[in-house]
């Protein structure tokens, strides 16, 4: 048995114990994938108490719908489909709530090539930090069905057929909002200042 | 022959799937062909680096996912106490209406006619006396109004008489008149037998009465001839 297996085996053994009502398991269960879903939030969200409150939320609607779980997709598959249903409803309802905030971000050129190899420790730490900052507020610039849309597609790694089913939306949607993402992040992100914006150009014309 | 836009089509979905171009070879052959598309290769994949760099960089220190699970395992407690209640709630709701539907409830051989005509719903005693005081008011007058709601309002009548309403029929009768030919004459005679005429036609005008339909009686049958060709009856 790999270990692959063994975790399988685990999982499925760790959520039944959670379906009846065991907390210690569905917590082993949480701390199992509570990053990866903790990163998406992280880069759906714009600050980090959103991001935790958002990934905890997604917990906690796991944990009241675990009894629903048949075990015919993997744990993940299935809750990354709460995950995406509480970041649409999740964008819903804070529409309103969010509208006329502000974040000023600093922002500078990077090229990852020479500068990432020769940066000592420190200095890669602020290096990171504002590249992190970079990324999400460029992410921030983008609608929130792009934004998801891109986190699904390019972290993910899912396809656009899972995307678009779990969106709610055509498959031609999603490509369309996955293109614009890219584009607007190239235009954003990219080192050269006036960057011709070839792919959002492109995009808009699918 | 290079097309910018075909190539650049490929790149996000090749970028995504982590395709390097350098490992493609029918992609890296486009490249070398176009500085600008390679350019907007490089600019791109440089975008997706940064992203995926920054989700190595998001990662939280260790410290911060134990207070992360101490504080998901709190509000964890606190769902399964909230639901626990609500599920005693609910269930003492049950215990305490339950008798009420006990009737209701299937049971073998009893149709639910028969159960709904043997259910009884215990009622306080004052609330039993108001709704049956409450009814005795209200059925005189409910009988009263729909009295009133019978009788007319005012005294008069109405009748319905048939009445025969004569309809005038027209008849159309024409009468076809056959004059035979005459022969030919000359122009001399033929004035003669004119003005001949005319006198007759002058004196029948002083002494025949005016042609009227006055004592015309048409008959109850009709007589159609038909006429093809000029000839009456043909067959």
């Amino acid at each position: 048995m790999t270990d692959r297996d063994t975790d399988a085996a685990s999982d499925i053994d760790l959520i039944k114990r959670a379906q009846a009502e065991d907390i210690d398991a569905f917590c082993l269960l949480a701390e199992r994938y509570a990053r990866r879903i903790h990163l998406l939030a992280s880069h759906y969200c714009r600050n980090k108490q959103d991001a935790e409150d958002l990934s905890q939320e997604v917990w906690l609607k796991a944990y009241q719908a675990v009894g629903t779980f048949r075990f015919d997709a993997s744990f993940y598959t299935w809750l990354r489909r709460i995950t995406i249903n509480a970041f649409l409803n999740h964008r819903r309802t804070s529409f309103f709530r969010r509208q006329g905030q502000t974040t000023t971000v600093l922002l500078i050129p990077i090229d990852l090539e020479t500068n990432f190899e020769s940066s000592s420790r420190s200095q890669e730490n602020i290096y990171n930090k504002l590249l992190f900052e970079s990324v999400v507020s460029a992410l921030a610039e983008l609608s929130p069905a792009q934004r998801l849309a891109f986190l699904l597609r390019h972290y993910e790694g899912m396809s656009y057929d899972e995307i678009a089913n779990a969106m709610n939306c055509s498959t031609g949607t999603v490509k369309k909002g996955v293109w614009r993402a890219i584009g607007k992040l190239r235009a954003r992100l990219s080192p050269e200042a006036d960057a011709p914006e070839t792919l959002t150009s492109f995009a808009s014309e699918y | 022959m290079h097309n910018c836009k075909a190539t650049r089509e490929l790149f996000t979905e090749l970028l995504l799937d982590g395709v390097d171009f350098r490992t493609d070879e029918a992609l890296s052959v486009e490249l070398n062909r176009c500085p600008e598309c390679r350019a907007e290769f490089e600019a791109l994949a440089a975008t997706l680096r940064m992203t995926g760099r920054a989700t190595e960089v998001a990662a939280p220190p260790n410290d911060y996912w134990t207070d992360y699970h101490s504080k998901l395992r709190q509000r964890l407690l606190h769902t399964q106490t909230e639901s626990t209640t609500s599920r005693a709630k609910a269930q003492r709701h049950r215990e305490k209406l339950g008798p009420l539907f006990e009737p209701l409830r299937p049971r073998a051989g009893a149709s639910l006619f028969i159960r709904f005509l043997k259910t009884s719903v215990p009622v306080p005693l004052p609330l039993a006396i108001a709704l049956v005081v409450a009814a005795a008011l209200l059925v005189p007058l409910a009988i009263r109004a729909a009295r009133k709601s019978v009788q007319p309002s005012g005294s008069t009548t109405f009748v319905r008489v048939p009445v025969e309403v004569p309809v005038v029929q027209e008849k159309i009768v024409t009468r076809v008149v056959y004059r035979d030919r005459r022969p030919v004459v000359s122009t001399t005679k033929r004035r003669t037998e004119a003005s001949r005429a005319e006198s007759i036609f002058a004196k029948s005008r002083t002494e025949l009465p005016p042609a009227s339909l006055s004592g015309f009686k048409p008959p109850d049958e009709i007589k159609l001839t038909v006429i093809k060709g000029g000839v009456p009856n043909e067959k």
